[in-house]
């Protein structure tokens, strides 16, 4: 693996060897710069000492404010010479340099004197450097000059004064403003830069005046525009006005369509490519203008130029994503590309390929990346991998080719990321796809007999640990992690012993054999392994009277340990060694950084064995952990769900305030997470005042106020109901944040005696029918929809009248009903008038509901829908009818 | 035996060319760049903008080639003159000797220039500018004013110049191509 970086190295240095700057150093090169004062000037020297210069100052060098001074000065005084070459590098001298206000205004008169000099690269230059260094009062003086130079004949000056005027906008925009006439004259050049820029500025000076640049297009698209450059502008303008205009008028034709369409046959390539873009991007773009703009997109894939063939993969790999069909034309292109030199390109195929293919397609690719895998970087690797995982999860009755394929790569060379990547990957298909268990934790085991990585080996000794005992044959485990006791280092042995303990807790049948193993592991040569294998044998054998009874014995040795683990460390720090036994329960058991874990954790999927263990993914787990440290809510039952955190405050307010919507079978219970950003105060007895006057079936049952909140440091105040026992009662809150503060010095971090009491209005937050259903997929939905009851089946039609789209449609109704679209149900092919969405998640009572939805649309955009509901309670498929009729 | 001369002169131009660099102070509204024109060109203009930094001028007289740092004098240029005058051959200094009342600022800006180490020993030369107007300080006063006399460490010479009128401007051209010869 590290012979190619070696030898690339060695490449830079014989690069290096070659450059001419090779080894200058600051100090010589600012000895060298006293040439600048001689009285005979040596032009040729004095230019090759300013390039010396301005490498230094672009590799990072910094220059001190004397030396720069310095510098600045002696340069200022080759204005003396006439030879235009130094003249230049003076010019990018004063630029890089730029120095300090009060100094670098003593070139102004003689850059003045070059703006109107004879020779053009003297006036273009000049004007970029003087309005580079120009203030406003300097500015209109020579505001003159700059609007005759933006319509000078030499394009070289006239895109200086433009470009200048793009920079000059964001500080002197009403003096910029002032010269539109003359931009507009140069939008008409026949030069191809100076068209760019004058349709650039010009833009920008009418930027925030949207019927302006709506004009502008307008009068542009009819084909005034000759480079191709300011043409690429031009079509990111139109969609901006098409986006803007899009938000007003609901139907009929796209504005500026034609003229994108048009810039489709452009002879220019960018332009193609950029109307290409343009049209994918724009919003519910439909097949009928999407193809066209497909089909160019097609033939850069064939282009030799790899910079063709990579923006155009680029751009399908985004429009695979919302609508793979559309792609699929372009299958065969991409499948040529998966060999293409050009590393980026090919991935991009690939993963490209893997949005568009459809389920018989997908062992067939398969084959193709197994070929393909061999000869990328590890990097590209991941990429495809995460690309298969998920591509698994849309087609979860592929499991096995995919499972195998992931093996395979698991076998083969990878660094750790690659291979952590791998690993997580079969962690969350075992997860989310109960078929794929036994044979995913059977290539878990294979992987850790020949595994370099002790953290991998560990993570999946633990996972076996929780998955191995509860599949059929657990006995054919033992031996892999036996292995691991006998063979590996100490830290994959203790947690080998632990993994073995597991299964002798777990499965009475094995527990006698595991028995035998452990007692093996008491002469091991380590202190921990020796421990563990103690401690499991002592607590575990039955008539061994160190535990209370066998379900205290487990929950003791492999339960959730009640406290945060960050709390605990501290609590231990502190401990001083003394008489008195540490206490676990004189552990705080508050969550700090508990918005924090929040923020991260959205990123379900990566999460794979970072946080396996108890829960299907850790903030469920964290949730459930933080309330049933609270004894208030131990009563409630088991949790059956948290919502996702809502905001209830505006961004950037002084108190920032989410709540965590938490069901139980008869309570709710609201989690308000705090965060006070202001420093200067310290809030105490926070609570929620929550009105619940519009949910009639709810009613309150305890407030658990926040002691104290002091600055940046966020805290969690909780609100519990009382509702009916099973029922998906719905409602809505209003919430007043309630709480007495008080005044901190910020200086001594000391806060007052007397608080004041104050209150916060935060914004409402409702229980919907969505809250009571848990998103759990199915493997098989026509296995799953055949094992429940037909007769628990409850079917009805719905007319939903006009809507935007039928894929809007789908989503809206896969969030009311809050359910797990199965088998990639959940994407609408485009402009299809027809549709059917599977569904599957767990109502409240832990009843499995299926739901199978087909929707139609019509010419006039009427929507109809077809909803057949089974679930294993009748009551419950009623239920649902309603949740839908409501929504 | 007037050609006979300027063929002479031509000659010895090109054998004996000479070169000097001069820093023009003094300050704003004191008449330098009118001076630097009238040298160059011969030609006068009433309407003058002020310099915003330095103008950078060549001329060449007789056989010596002077390169000339016409600087602006507004305050915020002052204390960047010492920069410029940094081994020149001759500093130059023009004074408006008809404005009685910037004419402290003026020799205080002076007196404060000349005493920079980096510009000792530099010959300088005063000029007594807009004589043509009649509140014009005689050379006697407008010495004192100056108070050219303490200055001791260098060679000083001191005219009273109009460009207007293009009065005294043969004796200072006279003066820097004399000077010329030391520097080489």
């Amino acid at each position: 693996m590290a012979q190619p970086f070696v030898k690339k190295d060695d490449d830079l240095d014989e690069e290096e060897e070659y450059s001419p700057f090779y080894g200058i150093e600051k100090g010589a090169v600012l000895q060298e710069a006293r040439v600048f004062h001689d009285p005979q000037l040596d032009a040729r020297r004095c230019s090759q000492v300013i390039t010396k210069l301005l490498y230094l100052l672009n590799q990072g060098e910094t220059f001190t404010k004397v030396e720069a001074t310095e510098v600045f000065f002696a340069v200022t005084k080759l204005f003396q010479s006439k030879d235009t070459v130094l003249r230049r590098m003076v010019y990018l001298m004063i630029k890089e340099l730029s120095p300090s206000a009060d100094e670098v205004i003593i070139v102004t008169s003689s850059l003045m004197k070059d703006m109107n000099s004879k020779t053009d690269m003297y006036r273009a230059n000049a004007i970029r450097v003087l309005c580079r260094i120009t203030d406003s009062t300097l500015l209109t003086q020579i505001e003159r000059y700059l609007k005759q130079a933006i319509v000078d004949k030499n394009p070289v000056v006239a895109s200086a004064a433009l470009v200048s005027g793009v920079h000059l906008l964001q500080t002197n925009s009403e003096i910029v403003k002032r010269w539109s006439n003359e931009v507009q004259e140069a939008v008409q050049s026949r030069a191809a830069l100076v068209q760019f820029h004058a349709l650039a500025l010009l833009h920008q000076i009418r930027q925030n005046d949207r019927l302006a640049v709506s004009k502008l297009v307008t009068s542009l698209t009819k084909g005034s525009v000759r480079s191709p450059l300011a043409q690429c502008l031009l079509i990111r303008y139109t969609s901006q006005v098409i986006r803007e205009s899009s938000m007003n008028t609901q139907a009929g034709e796209r504005p500026f369509f034609d003229y994108l369409e048009s810039c489709l046959r452009h002879k220019s390539e960018m332009v193609v490519f950029e109307a290409a873009r343009a049209i994918t991007e724009l919003s519910g773009v439909t097949s009928r203008e999407l193809t066209p703009a497909i089909t160019v997109l097609q033939l850069f894939l064939s282009s030799s130029k790899p910079v063709l063939r990579f923006a155009a993969i680029r751009t399908l790999n985004k429009v695979a994503s919302t609508h793979p069909l559309a792609v699929t034309n372009c299958n065969i292109d991409m499948e040529s590309l998966i060999s293409d030199q050009n590393r980026s390109i090919a991935t991009l195929a690939i993963t490209t390929l893997l949005k568009t293919g459809n389920e018989s397609s997908v062992d067939r690719l398969m084959k193709q990346i197994t070929n393909f895998m061999s000869d990328i970087a590890d990097e590209f690797k991941i990429v495809v991998v995460e690309a298969i995982r998920s591509l698994c999860l849309k087609f979860p009755l592929k499991y096995r080719s995919m499972m195998n394929f992931l093996s395979n790569i698991l076998r083969e060379e990878g660094g750790f990321d690659y291979k952590k990547a791998i690993v997580d990957s079969i962690v969350i298909l075992i997860r989310d796809i109960p078929d794929a268990k036994e044979i995913g934790l059977f290539h878990l085991c294979e992987f850790i007999e020949d595994c370099e990585f002790t953290y991998l080996s560990t993570q999946i000794l633990h996972f076996l640990g929780n998955e191995g005992p509860k599949t059929s044959d657990p006995s054919k485990y033992i031996r892999y992690i036996y292995n691991r006791v006998i063979l590996e280092n100490a830290t994959v042995r203790a947690s080998a012993v632990s993994t073995l303990a597991k299964f002798g807790a777990m499965v009475d049948s094995l527990k006698p054999r595991i028995f035998v193993l452990l007692r093996r592991c008491l002469f091991d040569s380590d202190d921990e392994v020796r421990d563990r294998a103690t401690l499991y044998l002592n607590t575990l054998e039955s008539d061994a009277s160190v535990g209370g009874t066998d379900e205290d014995v487990k929950d003791f040795l492999f339960g959730p340990l009640d406290v945060p683990l960050v709390n605990l460390e501290t609590s231990l720090r502190n401990y001083e060694a003394s008489d008195i036994p540490f206490d676990i329960n004189s552990v705080p058991k508050e969550v700090k950084s508990q918005p924090l874990a929040e923020k991260k954790a959205p990123g379900k999927k990566a999460i794979g064995l970072g946080a396996p263990p108890s829960g299907p993914t850790s903030v469920v787990d964290a949730y459930e952990k933080l309330l049933s440290s609270i004894p208030e809510f131990s009563s409630f039952g088991k949790l059956f769900k948290s919502c996702s955190p809502m905001e209830l405050t505006e961004p950037e307010t002084e108190y920032a305030v989410n709540v965590v919507k938490h069901i139980f079978d008869g309570h709710v219970v609201f989690q308000y997470n705090c965060t006070n950003t202001i420093p200067e105060q310290l809030l105490e007895k926070v609570t929620v005042f929550v009105d619940a006057s519009e949910a009639e079936e709810f009613s309150e049952v305890l407030t658990k106020p926040l002691q104290s909140l002091p600055y940046d440091s966020p805290g969690q105040t909780f609100v519990a109901f009382e509702k009916p026992e099973g029922v998906p009662a719905i409602g809505k809150f209003s919430n007043l944040l309630k709480f007495v503060v008080k005044e901190v010095d910020p200086a001594t971090g000391e806060a007052d005696e007397e608080g004041v009491e104050d209150e916060y209005q935060l914004e409402d937050l409702e229980i919907v029918a969505a809250d009571y259903m848990l998103k759990v997929g199915v493997s098989n939905f026509k296995n799953a929809w055949e094992n429940l009851d037909p007769d628990n089946e409850r079917i009805d039609e719905y007319g939903l009248g006009v809507k935007e789209s039928l894929a809007e449609t789908v989503s809206a109704v896969i969030d009311i009903l809050g359910m797990q679209p199965c088998e990639g149900t959940e994407v609408v092919p485009n402009n299809s008038r027809s549709h059917t969405c599977l569904l599957s998640g767990i109502f409240i009572g832990n009843v499995k509901v299926l739901v199978r939805v087909s929707f139609g649309i019509d010419g006039s955009k009427q929507v109809a829908m077809k909803l057949a509901v089974r679930s294993e309670d009748p009551d419950v498929s009623e239920k649902i009818h309603e949740i839908v009729a409501e929504g | 035996m007037g050609w006979w001369d300027s063929l002479l002169n031509w000659l010895r131009s090109l054998f004996f060319k000479q070169e000097m660099e001069l820093s023009l102070i003094g300050l704003q509204n004191a008449g330098k760049t009118s001076l630097v024109n009238v040298i160059a060109t011969g030609g006068y203009c009433e309407d003058m903008i002020p310099t915003v930094g330095f103008n950078m001028r060549k001329l060449t007289k007789g056989n010596v080639t002077i390169k000339l740092w016409d600087l602006g004098g507004q305050p915020r240029f002052r204390s960047m003159w010492e920069r410029y005058c940094r081994a020149v051959s001759a500093i130059v200094y023009v004074v408006d000797a008809a404005d009685h009342d910037n004419l402290p600022t003026s020799r205080s800006e002076l007196h404060d220039l000349l005493s920079k180490p980096s510009l000792s020993g530099i010959p300088l030369l005063v000029l007594g500018n807009k004589i043509d107007k009649p509140e014009t300080l005689s050379k006697q006063g407008f010495t004192d004013e100056m108070g050219l006399r303490s200055i001791v460490d260098r060679e000083v010479c001191c005219f009273m110049i109009s460009c207007k009128n293009s009065t005294n401007i043969d004796s200072v051209i006279q003066w820097l191509v004399k000077h010329s010869k030391s520097t080489n």
